[in-house]
């Protein structure tokens, strides 16, 4: 299954047929890419349902001018941002109750160190080296999926990875 | 200066593989080189934790039935969306013309008071309308 053959699909108005194709080819990569901006697993569920909802929405206005996965990554990273967002505006907890940022990962007590320390990376580096490692190490799909250069996404995972291991040194 | 270009190749092989020939100069110069050898075991190190501790979560089986429920929630329109201001045309026409039978008062007063009463409920109507939407999306 290609993009191709949702764009064929689309071409003969199955929308329906298409969307199902869209959903099984990307669902995993998208509430990745929404996980990877959000921190959050049920959050990022929910954020992946309204992405596909406003997709199946769009789906029939496609006019092929993009690449589908463009456009839904697109879709995807305007979502989780606008959700970001509405999520840090209800956030009026006191100070002094807020967690620490690397709580906001859902991690057993072993894996807050690392995270910890990927929090203090800045936000562009963040999310590059979390999707390289939750996108199974391919620079190709980070670069695709946030819009980058590949070799921009490489400098970002090497920056990265000098400042960790700066941080673990000290 | 060296260094640096082999540290750099170094964290590219964690991209991917190496030409058997830079992998080969990687190599080489880690056997001669006490700092980046120890940079290398630091990344190793590092490599190995990032990739046990960012792991993908799943999403729960109830995703995609939650996604059709939404999306069969968005195909059912109760109501087309020119109902409400036929039902409010409708109404304010059915009132006025009451009130000009009943009301002992000369027909066109009537008929303007009513017309503007209207088309003030109106414009308030739209005005709400747009208000609920927007907070909505």
């Amino acid at each position: 299954m290609s993009d191709e053959d949702v764009r064929s699909l689309l071409h003969q108005r199955r929308c329906a047929e298409a969307f199902d194709l869209l959903l099984n080819r990307y669902q995993g990569k998208v509430f990745r890419l929404v996980y990877s901006i959000l921190k959050e697993a049920a959050r990022a569920e929910e954020v992946t349902q309204d992405v596909f909802l406003k997709m199946w929405q769009v789906l029939p206005d496609y006019d092929g001018r993009a690449s589908i996965s463009t456009w839904l990554y697109t879709i995807t990273r305007n979502t989780s941002l606008a959700a970001l967002r509405a999520d840090s505006y209800r956030q009026t907890v006191p100070i002094a109750d807020h967690d620490p940022p690397a709580a906001r990962w859902e991690a057993g007590p072993r894996q807050i160190e690392i995270k910890q320390l990927v929090e203090r990376l800045p936000g562009v580096q963040q999310q590059v080296i979390t999707l390289f490692y939750l996108q199974e190490h391919s620079v190709e799909d980070v670069a695709y999926m946030l819009d980058l250069p590949e070799g921009t996404v490489k400098s970002h995972l090497h920056r990265a990875r000098r400042a960790l291991a700066d941080m673990i040194r000290r | 200066m060296y260094c640096h270009e082999m540290q750099e190749r170094l964290l590219e092989s964690f991209e991917g593989d190496l030409f058997p020939l830079e992998k080969g100069q990687l190599e080489r110069h880690l056997s001669q080189c006490v700092e980046c050898t120890r940079f290398a075991a630091l990344q190793s190190q590092l490599d190995l934790r990032l990739r046990e501790e960012i792991a993908a979560p799943q999403l729960s089986s109830g995703f995609r039935s939650g996604l059709q429920a939404r999306i069969r929630r968005q195909r059912r329109e109760p109501w087309p969306d020119w109902l409400p201001d036929v039902a409010h045309l409708t109404g304010s026409g059915v009132a006025i013309g009451l009130c000009a039978v009943l009301l002992p008062l000369p027909v066109p007063v009537v008929l303007g008071a009513g017309i503007l009463v209207a088309f003030l409920a109106y414009s308030l109507q739209t005005l709400l309308v747009s208000a609920v939407e927007g907070q909505i999306e």
